[in-house]
């Protein structure tokens, strides 16, 4: 298949796609979204997803970060074939392994920063003061310790972005995913999430798959995957 | 628990909304609360432990009639019998007929004996029966009606028959207290005043009132009784003193049936008001409930964290109601009480507002569960995709 890239196929990567489709139903007809993908992405990778709307980005992302089932072929992420596990299971897998940054944020309105963070870490053993530890450490890490108190309708639209990511990374996923990070951010605040991004990638090595519209966010990933009609149309890696 | 503090801020997200359904629901339990313990209150009249030894003897065509009183001698001679009295309802008015209250025409020396419990309670002493016994225009009054009215010892009252066409003045000799306010919402005056004033009341007496040993004898005793004066001129009806009382109950309709109606259809709203404002809030929140699931929250903890608010929130308009109900209890004796006879011993057992605050509970588990579950079926990705 056209999209596979030489290299990644090995024992080391994350994420293995193997003839992943996926389909809707409208009453009797099928609308097929996804077909064939085979792919892999090493652990540590920095991926963009790219296409034009419609091509199934946002579905196949969806696959990945176990939110939602394929309707064929197998795929197994961080060591786990995901058509095995129950809804329970991947509940719990998604809490080890996942962190999701949105394009809208999605911070709870009613929580203050800390405890929008805080909350992945509910559904670990971790003690009360144990979570607020981790809290603030990943709060000080996207630069909003002095924030921590406020609640998202205080906070701008980048430093909201960065609580999110915040949020995503405080149980430590191996994996994140994005879907449009910097859609609703003017230049500035795109670049620091970015930035950031690329950070959680060099210096603690996430995998990181963000679907993107933006050339330069895609810039920012270390490859680029074009998908087409839900097709793999190629695999280009950013030259710096 | 963790998660408490994240259902208390999930009620905060719309104070108006939250402060409304609480309302709602504190008003609502409050009028389940009073009604089921009116229930309560009239259901204590027929169940008296006190007068669970006392049979009341009385014409078998209906109260407007009257029995011979010579049939006293025979009743006193039945071996369960340990004393008898005998009392005539006489239906006078105090000065304006919305000062109703019960007065009887009475006999001055037995009453007591019959009614050992009533008057013993109030600390009456044997003297002060003696003033009473001794002044044929005298009287005995209970001490919230003394109150209603502020009378005391040594005031003259006058009744104005409406059953009998004589308006006696009586001299209040003894002011008691009863175990329950309903039992000092009474007058007794001599019964000879009334035999000696009226003629067709010559020999004759509404009711006799037996206080025999052992209440298990009653039903025996009451079925010779009546057996005896059977085909006779004036043949007898004898029932418990709890039986009596009921079909005094009885008179104001069927109140039980009424009232649960009334609970039931007030319960129904409440589960139809709740159940729509949870599932507005939970609608509300689809794109956040997909976040909290996508970051690895279970359904069925998603699912109990929306049931947790359902039943905070309900639950907290229950507390508020049924403790709002118990605040207004003394009112509605002293208002209510005061024209409504037997609502002047209305009181709200623990049992009914168990009951209460049980049934509120289940409407917010209720209520909360259709939307909930609904809520936490959607797919994930559809959620996330709702706010586009
Ligand atoms: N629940 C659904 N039911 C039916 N069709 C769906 C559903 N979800 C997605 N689709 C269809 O699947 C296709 C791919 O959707 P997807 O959201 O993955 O596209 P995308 O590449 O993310 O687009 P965009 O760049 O606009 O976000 C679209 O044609 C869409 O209409
Ligand atoms: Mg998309």
């Amino acid at each position: 298949m056209n999209g596979t890239l030489n290299g990644s196929m090995n024992g080391d990567a994350i994420i293995k796609l193997r003839n992943i489709a996926k389909s809707y139903w409208r009453e009797t007809l099928e609308i097929p979204v996804l077909q064939g993908i085979d792919f892999d992405i090493p652990k540590g990778g920095y991926y963009a997803l790219m296409g034009p709307s419609g091509s199934g980005k946002t579905t196949l992302l969806n696959l990945i970060a176990g939110i939602d089932r394929p309707t064929g072929g197998s795929l197994e992420v961080c060591g786990y074939e995901l058509n095995d596990l129950d809804d329970d299971e991947l509940a719990a897998w998604r809490n080890a392994h996942v962190g999701f940054i949105f394009q809208n944020y999605n911070l709870i309105p009613v929580l203050t920063a800390f405890e929008n963070v805080e909350l992945p870490l509910l559904l670990t053993p971790m003690s009360r003061r144990e979570r607020r530890e981790r809290v603030e450490e990943v709060l000080a890490l996207v630069n909003l310790e002095d924030r921590m108190l406020n609640y998202p309708r205080q906070l701008s639209g980048g430093q909201e972005q960065r609580v999110a990511i915040a949020r995503a990374i405080v149980g430590d996923p191996d994996l994140l995913v994005a879907d449009e990070p910097t859609g609703a951010l003017d230049h500035q605040n795109a670049e620091e999430v970015l930035n950031l991004m690329a950070r959680l990638n060099t210096d603690m090595g996430k995998t990181i798959l963000v679907v993107t519209h933006d050339p330069k966010a895609a810039h920012h990933a270390r490859f680029q995957i074009h998908l087409d009609k839900g097709v793999f149309d190629k695999t280009v890696e950013v030259n710096r | 628990m963790k998660y408490v503090r994240f259902i208390l801020k999930s009620l905060t997200r719309s104070k108006r909304r939250t402060l409304l359904i609480l309302s709602t629901i504190t008003l609502s339990v409050f009028l389940v609360t009073v009604l089921q313990s009116l229930l309560t209150t009239l259901d204590a009249v027929s169940n008296n432990p006190t007068s669970s030894n006392r049979l009341v003897v009385r014409h078998k065509s209906g109260l407007a009639q009257v029995l011979p009183m010579s049939y006293l001698a025979y009743l006193k001679q039945q071996p369960e019998v340990e004393f008898a009295t005998y009392l005539q309802w006489f239906g006078g008015q105090y000065k304006d007929p919305s000062n109703f209250f019960a007065n009887f025409a009475s006999d001055e020396t037995t009453l007591f004996q019959v009614f050992k419990e009533e008057f013993g309670a109030s600390g009456v002493t044997e003297d002060q029966i003696q003033d009473f016994v001794r002044d044929g225009s005298g009287c005995i009054v209970g001490q919230s009606l003394a109150d209603k009215f502020g009378w005391k010892v040594g005031d003259v009252i006058p009744l104005q028959g409406t059953i009998f066409p004589i308006s006696p003045r009586l001299t209040i000799r003894v002011i008691f207290k009863g175990t329950k306010p309903s039992q000092e919402n009474v007058l007794h005056f001599h019964y000879k005043l009334l035999e000696e004033s009226v003629p067709r009341m010559k020999g004759k007496v509404g009711t006799f009132f037996l206080r025999v040993h052992n209440a298990d004898e009653i039903p025996r005793l009451s079925a010779r009784i009546d057996n005896h004066y059977a085909n006779s001129a004036s043949e007898t009806l004898s029932e418990t003193e709890n039986a009596f009382n009921l079909s005094f109950v009885k008179m104001l309709g069927n109140i039980s049936a009424i009232i649960q109606g009334i609970t039931a259809a007030v319960l129904v709203a409440i589960l139809i008001v709740t159940a729509g404002t949870m599932s507005t809030a939970i609608r509300e929140r689809t794109t956040e409930i997909a976040v909290l699931r996508a970051m690895g929250f279970r359904t069925g903890l998603v699912m109990s964290l929306l049931l947790g608010e359902g039943v905070i929130l309900v639950g907290a308009g229950g507390i508020f109601g049924v403790g709002l109900a118990s605040l207004a209890a003394g009112g509605i004796r002293k208002g209510v009480g005061a024209s409504v006879p037997f609502l002047e011993d209305f009181t709200l057992l623990p049992s009914t507002m168990l009951l209460c605050l049980g049934i509120t509970f289940v409407v917010g588990l209720l209520s909360t569960f259709i939307p909930a579950y609904q809520a936490t079926r959607r797919p994930i990705t559809e959620g996330l995709r709702s706010i586009g």
